[in-house]
């Protein structure tokens, strides 16, 4: 297993438990892009993921899919969230077709293979940094 | 009374032979969903060398998605299915397909921005847009929806959009996937090898 994640806060308070997934490497021309990985809350209090950053991108948002019936056929989209909670126990699939972390704003086009890091902040002030390989999927 | 059931009975018996017998050999069972009547359709739209009409590709099986360039998910997800399907075809099946990405965003989308898009997934595949007027009616073509969200400012919005792959064989719709059919690349394929 690639289990690439250090804890940056205090491991007192180490609930939250990242299983990375990828960035997706997306035609040079597109300044945004989709990060992947599963967010898990083992502690015994609820999780609040208020916000993320990389050295990458301008800034990273959570987004949730938006799916809808027109005329037949599938309307997709996506919506912003101010936040993310993770109930005590629960879990977040960040993944194609339900929530991504879109990485806004990128500094330079990315190449498959590398290493992109990722700083998750929770509302508790606790930080957990996780590292995302840049993979076409 | 059992020679009177007999004549009927094997009246229908025969009647079955003649509807097998008549049953045409190999079909395909299709994955996507198959248009009964396959529509006539046609549009032109911007290239990077310049106007695209539809019917000059009509000697290929055209698979259409329309999306737009800011979509970090959705778009890609898709893009990247045609792509593991496209790749999974022998180069001489490939000469008769082509891929066209079709930008429902062409205020931020120039032609040179869709195609050098779609191209980053596949270097045959091509990327169209147009004028808002022309994008729309093409979109009414296939029955595509798409609407601006979340818009934040001039160039700061995401767009919802029909995310169905459309296949054209000689001018006509005739085969769609779904966004989650398109992903199941044997079946995609299996369904583009029929249709070739």
């Amino acid at each position: 297993m690639r289990w690439l994640l250090i804890l940056l806060g205090s491991l007192a308070l180490a609930q939250p438990v990242v299983t990375p997934g990828w960035v997706r490497l997306v035609p040079p021309v597109v300044k945004d892009t989709a990060a992947y990985l599963t967010l898990e809350n083992r502690g015994k209090t609820p999780l609040r993921l208020v916000g993320a950053e990389t050295e990458v991108a301008e800034r990273v948002s959570f987004h949730q899919d938006h799916r809808e019936h027109r005329g037949g056929q599938v309307v997709l989209g996506m919506r912003p969230l101010p936040y993310l909670d993770i109930p005590p126990g629960g879990r977040v699939e960040f993944r194609p077709g339900k929530y991504h972390l879109m990485l806004e704003g990128l500094k330079r086009p990315l190449k498959a293979g590398e290493k992109v890091a990722l700083v998750l902040r929770f509302q508790d002030g606790s930080r957990l940094k996780v590292i995302l390989p840049v993979e076409m999927r | 009374m059992k020679g009177k059931l007999l004549l009927p009975v094997l009246l229908v018996l025969a009647l079955v032979g003649v509807a097998y017998l008549l049953l045409p050999k190999g079909s395909h069972a299709f994955y996507g969903t198959r248009l009964l009547n396959p529509k006539p359709v046609d549009f032109t739209l911007e290239g990077p060398q310049g106007p695209v009409q539809l019917s000059q590709l009509k000697d290929k099986l055209v698979l259409i998605f329309f999306g737009y360039v800011h979509c970090p998910d959705v778009c890609p997800t898709t893009m990247l299915a045609l792509k593991r399907a496209y790749e999974k075809l022998s180069p001489k099946e490939q000469e008769r397909v082509q891929v066209v990405f079709i930008s429902v965003d062409p205020e931020r989308d120039t032609p040179e921005i869709a195609d050098q898009y779609a191209k980053g997934f596949h270097p045959s595949f091509l990327g169209l847009t147009g004028s808002p007027e022309t994008i729309q009616e093409v979109a009414r073509t296939f029955g595509v929806y798409y609407q601006k969200t979340q818009y934040r400012g001039p160039g700061e919005y995401l767009v919802d959009h029909t995310a169905t792959t459309f296949a054209v064989k000689e001018g006509k719709l005739v085969l769609l996937f779904s966004p989650d059919k398109v992903e199941e690349t044997p079946r995609v394929v299996d369904d583009l090898r029929a249709l070739l």
